[in-house]
Formats: structure tokens, C-alpha cells, sequence
């Protein structure tokens, strides 16, 4: 059980991979608004699972692939995004976390079970998606629709770091993170910087939600699946930026991958879990902690 | 801080007492709840019993109450609302179109019914209530197999026969005295599915050396595969990996370069649904081609919405079902026809166990007439008429609704004949292939993109 080909460890290391990068893009805006904001959005996952049924809806009735999808659905979750924050966020920023917590816990109990109340307990899947086909390096064999999925986050997450580190709004956004009173009388609008955060986090997981239905399908549970990973790369990570979600997104990819295929898939989250707290023995802050 | 630490001892102090009272209060009324139903019973319990046995001759039995405990709210509400509507289907027929229990001067079935909801603890209750309130002899239930175990404990308790609907191995192997099972046990599910791949391979001259045998970790996915795995090592097949995962898996690439790495002859795989539709796409992804994939279990793979979800990906898969809505017999055309009248869709899986699961209630209570016409309702009478049925096409209108066409129990209650129907996706829609194919169609076998040498 334990003797392992070698081909097969290569294989789960490139599956590892390409799936990673989608972790990372998953976990990008939950990492945005926590670094920014201090807000542990719990409903992250949940925009996944909405995304992920507006992408299967879209794509179904407009028979278009799913990953153009992410064109309309990218806006649109912004918009969405900036009126949850008007709406529900803005009113308990100052607030104990535990207050915050039970907002965001409340919005994730809305989405799931409006999600099983249109769409009962049953997966919906995008029948079709023109990356179905696999390519063949060699040995190893990668599904179009991971490479598809594996380059968009990359450019994604390559575009929010420009992003961060290269334009004034991103300057802005750090500065809030370091310190919202000073950033607020060197003339910032905390109030704007931080809608467009949570505008553009959350529309950051349609952009995932799209690239998940080229290969899996929405079920009401699917946010379980994906808040819980995120949160494991945020804390992982380290806040530290970009760089820290795409390094654990890649190495959960990874140890998952090799875990399932390997040793047992059964103890899928054993391992994912087991890295993590190792991870945090050795850096308690995380891979890439600061402060 | 200080000033919230100190609001915040007193808080726990009063938090405290309020749960302390809270679960006094809570205490006493569970104490209440489980004595009132209980109250009632122990002294009606005797009466169903006592009413035809002490006085055997005198009463006539005009009417036999059957009771139905299925989820009909909740989750799993779409198949006990299906099961509701077939156990009323059926027993109308058995009332009207074939003259009640003839062996009983005609005395009706009413169907009594109750919610068994979502948990174990409120399908027990629901069982307690509706003994007590109807004292069926009978009840059939409840689809889910953890809840179907709730009730078998208390229809067990009060004597009671229950003909079960809930799949899973282990509901028959409790030493329950009162329980039988027509439908086709979780294991049948996964040794039918192999003996249909073996059948067809043998009939187009293939050999089936290797196999991998995957189900989600559920205990009905393990029963399944472990049904696949007795059977595949009876044929003499070479089990590559028998691998078992969660069903709410993000990613089937692994699972998936797993089995082309390990490249068997057949997979045998045993989904729920979510993860049907990820491994259906992920194997067309990665270009993996076997013999044949063969699924099993009755989730996934061959159902509409699986179909629609996973498009081409599930081309050619297979499931096994423990009903053939398409079995070619005269009873089983004219019930399928009248559902279809009735309620305007086709019996599924739900439906169709309780198409024959109320006609085996119907020759048990004339074989119990039969063999005890002082007593038939008597729990052990009626035990041991289940057990001396022998059911088959011609001298049933079970057997003939069920997929073997031979219906007869062991002691355990399990029916020794049981077996599945095989539902194969050809050209996008879902098709009865085995054992009774539906008219004109042919299972498709091997898999038309195996690359495997023929």
C-alpha cells in the first residue's frame, strides 16, 4: 500500500497543483477582506456555492461555456458584495468579533438555505464545457479544464497583487489594514476602501465559482467545502498578501492530492489539517506572518 | 477591559443558573414527553393482540389497518412522499380491484400514516404514536436506514411486523424477529451490478481480469461495495484497490489518476450524487477509458438530474435499482400505467419498493388466514406466514413488480432471491437494460471508447 510509483506521485503533484491554484484564488478574497478589513467573512464559502449556481444557471440558459460566464457573474458579485457591506458589515465594524461573527455566520445560514429552498439537496452541474479533454505531457496527464482553471487564478491573483502593491487604491487598502485611524486623517475614505474590498472579495469567488463548474457541480453544501479551506489558507498564509495564499493554496493542493491518491481518501482532511497545524507549530503566525 | 471582565463574571454566573433552570424545566418535560406516550401504550399494547386472540372466532376481521412510516418532511421528503403515494396506489388496488384479503371474507386495508421527519429520535416517536393510536398489525418503513432502525427498535418492542424499505446490510442482521426486507439489500445492489458486467462480458467473449471497487465512505456505500467485492472474488476477478472517500470531495483528479495508474478492466463504483457527477467529469477529463464502468447503489450516474448535470460524462454508465419500472409482467405494466395516471410521472425507487413491499403484505395476511384462521393476526402467525411464502411470477402479483421476479425470506427476513434491475445512460436518457431490458434496447457493453484491445 505504502510502495509508491513514482509516476503516480508526479501525476498527484501536478493534479496537486493545478487544483492549489484554484484553492488560492477561492481563498484570495476572504484573505482581501481579512487583511483589510478584520472581518472573518464565515459566508465566504457560501459566495462560492451562489456563484456556483448562477454560473450553472447562466451557462444553462445561455448554453455558453462556464468560464465566460465569470464575465457577468464578476460584476454582478461585486455589486452584490458592496450592498451586503452598506447593508450588514458597515453597521457592525467597530463591533466585538463576536457580533461579526454571527453576521457573517447569519448571512452563510441565508445562502445555504436559500440554496436548498430553490434547488433542494441536488447537484447541478454545467453539462458541458469545451476544456472536457485531456492533454498529454509525456506520462502525465492534465485535464484542460484544470490548466484553463490553473492559469485564470494565476492571472487573477498575479492582477490583485499588482494590484496591492502597484496602484494608489491598493496603497489605500494596505494602509487602511495597517492602521485605520491614521489611514482615515491621511484623508483615506475607510468607509469607500472598504466597500470595494468586500465588493471585489467577493467578486473574486464568482470568478472561482466559475472556474469550479468547468469540472464539479453546485450542491447547498458546497460553501462548507470551500469557506473551511479558505479559512485553513488565510491562517496558513500568514496575511501575508498574495504570496502566502498561493504558497499554502499550493501546498493543500498538493498534500491533498497526494493524500487521496496514495495513502487514503478517506483521510482527506486529516492531512490538510495535520499540515496545517504543523505549519503553525513551527510559524505560529503562519508561513508569511508579520506584525 | 477590567469593567467588561467584571460584567462579564456576573454574566456567567447568571448564564449559569438561567441553563441550570433551563435544563431542570427541559428535564421535566422530557421526563413528561417519554411518559405520556409510554403511559398509553403498556396498557393498549395488550389490546391490539388481545382483540383477535382471546375471542379467536367471534370477531370478524373487517378491516386490517397497515401502517407507513416514511420522511415525509425534511430532506429525504421526496421519497416518502413518493412511497405515500404508492402505499395509497396499492392498497386502493388491493381494496378494490382484487377484493381486499380474500382469505379474510374480504376484510380492507387502511393505510394509516405517519412522518417519520429527519432523525432517528422523531422517527422512533413517530413509530410509538402511531402504535398506540392505530395499532397496526403491520407497518412498512422508512426509506432512510437509520431512521428505518429507529422503528424497527420499537415495532421489535411491541411485536409488531415491519417490512422494511431502508437498505443497509445491518438492519437484518440485529437478531429481529419482526422485520423482513423484499427490496434488494445494499450488497444485492453491488453483486448485481457485477453479475450484470460479468453476464455481458462472458455473452461478447471478454475477459475480466482486474477490477477497482470505489464507493463513498457512507455505511450503504461500504455494504455496496463490499456486496461488489464478494462477488467480483467469486468470479475469480483480481481486486486492484477498493477505495472509499468522502462524498462531498472538492476533487476527483486523484481519485481519477489513482485508477489509470492502477488501470483494472472494470470499475465498480458506488457514488452518492454530488461526487457521481465530479468523477463521471473527471474521468472524461483525463481521458481515462476501461471495459466498462459499472455503478451501484441507486444514487448517481442514471438519474435525470445527474444526467443533466454530467452530460456526455456519464455516457454508458450503469446504476442498479432496486425496482424496474420497464419489467415486461402483467401486473407490473398495469400498476406502472396506473401511477402514471394517477400522479403523472413514472414510479422510481421509492415507488416501486412499495409496490411490492404492500403486495407481500397482501399474500402474508392470505397465507396467515390461511394457516391460522383463529388467529392471523397474531405477530408470530403472521412471522411465520412471511416466512412460508414462496412468491414467483405465477402465483404472485409481487413477485411480478419485483426485479428477479422470486420473492421468499430467510429467517433473518431478507428475501434469498433479491436482486436489482440495471438502469445504463444511452444516448443521454436513462434505459432499463437488465435483467429485463426495456423493448428494443440493448445494453451497451464494453464501453465504445475502451482502448483496450477486444
Amino acid at each position: 500500500m505504502i510502495s509508491v510509483e513514482p509516476m503516480l506521485l508526479v501525476q498527484n503533484i501536478v493534479n496537486g497543483v493545478f487544483m492549489g491554484l484554484i484553492y488560492s484564488l477561492v481563498a484570495l478574497g476572504l484573505a482581501l477582506i481579512f487583511g483589510v478589513m478584520d472581518i472573518i467573512n464565515f459566508a465566504h464559502g457560501d459566495f462560492v456555492m451562489i456563484g456556483a449556481y448562477l454560473t450553472f444557471l447562466l451557462a444553462t440558459t445561455l448554453l455558453v461555456d462556464p468560464t465566460l460566464t465569470a464575465f457577468i457573474t464578476m460584476p454582478l458579485f461585486f455589486v452584490i458584495g458592496v450592498a451586503v457591506y452598506k447593508g450588514i458589515i458597515e453597521r457592525v465594524l467597530g463591533a466585538e468579533p463576536l457580533i461579526q461573527i454571527a453576521v457573517t455566520v447569519g448571512l452563510l445560514m441565508v445562502l445555504r438555505n436559500l440554496a436548498l429552498m430553490i434547488f433542494k439537496a441536488e447537484p447541478r452541474g454545467v453539462p458541458f464545457t469545451v476544456f472536457g479533454f485531456p492533454i498529454n505531457v509525456g506520462p502525465i496527464t492534465i485535464a484542460a479544464s484544470r490548466l484553463v482553471a490553473g492559469i485564470v487564478s494565476l492571472v487573477a491573483l498575479f492582477l490583485v497583487h499588482m494590484l496591492l502593491t502597484r496602484t494608489k487604491w491598493g496603497i489605500a487598502m494596505r494602509a487602511t489594514a495597517d492602521d485605520r485611524e491614521v489611514a482615515e486623517l491621511m484623508g483615506i475614505n475607510v468607509k469607500k476602501v472598504y466597500a470595494v474590498t468586500f465588493g471585489l472579495g467577493i467578486s473574486l469567488t464568482a470568478l472561482a465559482a466559475a472556474l469550479i463548474m468547468t469540472f464539479s457541480r453546485a450542491d447547498p453544501y458546497l460553501g462548507l467545502l470551500y469557506g473551511l479551506l479558505s479559512w485553513v489558507i488565510v491562517a496558513m498564509g500568514g496575511l501575508g498578501g498574495v504570496i502566502g495564499v498561493l504558497a499554502s493554496g499550493l501546498i493543500i493542493g498538493v498534500i491533498e492530492a497526494i493524500g487521496i491518491s496514495v495513502v487514503s481518501a478517506g483521510a482527506r482532511e486529516l492531512f490538510i489539517y495535520l499540515t496545517f497545524f504543523l505549519i503553525l507549530w513551527f510559524r505560529p503566525r503562519g508561513l508569511f506572518g508579520r506584525r | 477591559m477590567p469593567a467588561i471582565l467584571n460584567l462579564g463574571i456576573s454574566k456567567t454566573a447568571s448564564i449559569a443558573i438561567a441553563i441550570i433552570v433551563i435544563v431542570i424545566i427541559i428535564g421535566i418535560a422530557a421526563y413528561y414527553a417519554t411518559q405520556q406516550p409510554a403511559a398509553p401504550t403498556t396498557p393498549t399494547s395488550p389490546s391490539p393482540t388481545t382483540s383477535p386472540s382471546p375471542t379467536p372466532t367471534k370477531p370478524k376481521i373487517t378491516e386490517i389497518k397497515i401502517g407507513l412510516i416514511e420522511p415525509l418532511t425534511g430532506t429525504h421528503a421526496v421519497f416518502g412522499q413518493e412511497a405515500k403515494q404508492a402505499a395509497e396506489l396499492i392498497i386502493d388496488i388491493i381494496n378494490n380491484e382484487l377484493g381486499g384479503i380474500k382469505n379474510l371474507g374480504g376484510a380492507k386495508l387502511k393505510l394509516v400514516v405517519a412522518d417519520a421527519g429527519e432523525t432517528p429520535e422523531s422517527a422512533k416517536l413517530a413509530a410509538e404514536k402511531l402504535i398506540a393510536e392505530e395499532h397496526p398489525p403491520i407497518i412498512l418503513g422508512a426509506y432512510i436506514s437509520r431512521l428505518t432502525a429507529a422503528v424497527a427498535e420499537v415495532t421489535e418492542r411491541e411485536k409488531v411486523i415491519l417490512i422494511m424499505d431502508g437498505l443497509v446490510d445491518s438492519l437484518t442482521e440485529q437478531g429481529w424477529k419482526y422485520v423482513f426486507r423484499a427490496a434488494p439489500k445494499a450488497s444485492a445492489h453491488g453483486k448485481s451490478a457485477v453479475e450484470f458486467v460479468m453476464e455481458m462480458a462472458k455473452k461478447k467473449g471478454l475477459e475480466i481480469k482486474t477490477a477497482v471497487v470505489m464507493n463513498e465512505d457512507s455505511i450503504f456505500g461500504h455494504y455496496v461495495a463490499q456486496g461488489a467485492i464478494l462477488k467480483l472474488k467469486e468470479y475469480g476477478v483480481k481486486i486492484l484497490d477498493h477505495i472509499e472517500y468522502p462524498y462531498d470531495i472538492a476533487d476527483a483528479t486523484p481519485l481519477v489518476s489513482k485508477l489509470k495508474e492502477l488501470n483494472p478492466d472494470i470499475v465498480i463504483s458506488v457514488p452518492y450524487f454530488h461526487d457521481a457527477v465530479l468523477i463521471a467529469k473527471t474521468i472524461k477529463a483525463m481521458g481515462f477509458h476501461p471495459m466498462f464502468i459499472a455503478g451501484a447503489g441507486a444514487c448517481g450516474y442514471t438519474d435525470p438530474e445527474s444526467i443533466k448535470a454530467a452530460g456526455e460524462a456519464v455516457e454508458w454508465y450503469t446504476n442498479t435499482y432496486s425496482y424496474n419500472p420497464a419489467r415486461p409482467t402483467e401486473w407490473n405494466k398495469k400498476i406502472v400505467e396506473e401511477f402514471k395516471k394517477r400522479y403523472g410521472k413514472l414510479p422510481t425507487e421509492a415507488a416501486g419498493i412499495v409496490f411490492y413491499s404492500l403486495m407481500v403484505v397482501k399474500e402474508a395476511l392470505e397465507k396467515a388466514a390461511e394457516m391460522y384462521p383463529d388467529d392471523p393476526l397474531n405477530p408470530d402467525h403472521l412471522r411465520e406466514a412471511f416466512l412460508a411464502l414462496d412468491l414467483n411470477d405465477n402465483n404472485s402479483i409481487a413477485a411480478q413488480l419485483y426485479p428477479t421476479g422470486r420473492i421468499k425470506f430467510a429467517p433473518n427476513g431478507d428475501n434469498l432471491y433479491a436482486g436489482t434491475a440495471i438502469i445504463q445512460v444511452i444516448n443521454g436518457e436513462p434505459h432499463v437494460v437488465w435483467p429485463d431490458p426495456e423493448p428494443g434496447i440493448e445494453p451497451v457493453f464494453p464501453r465504445p471508447d475502451w482502448k483496450g484491445g477486444g
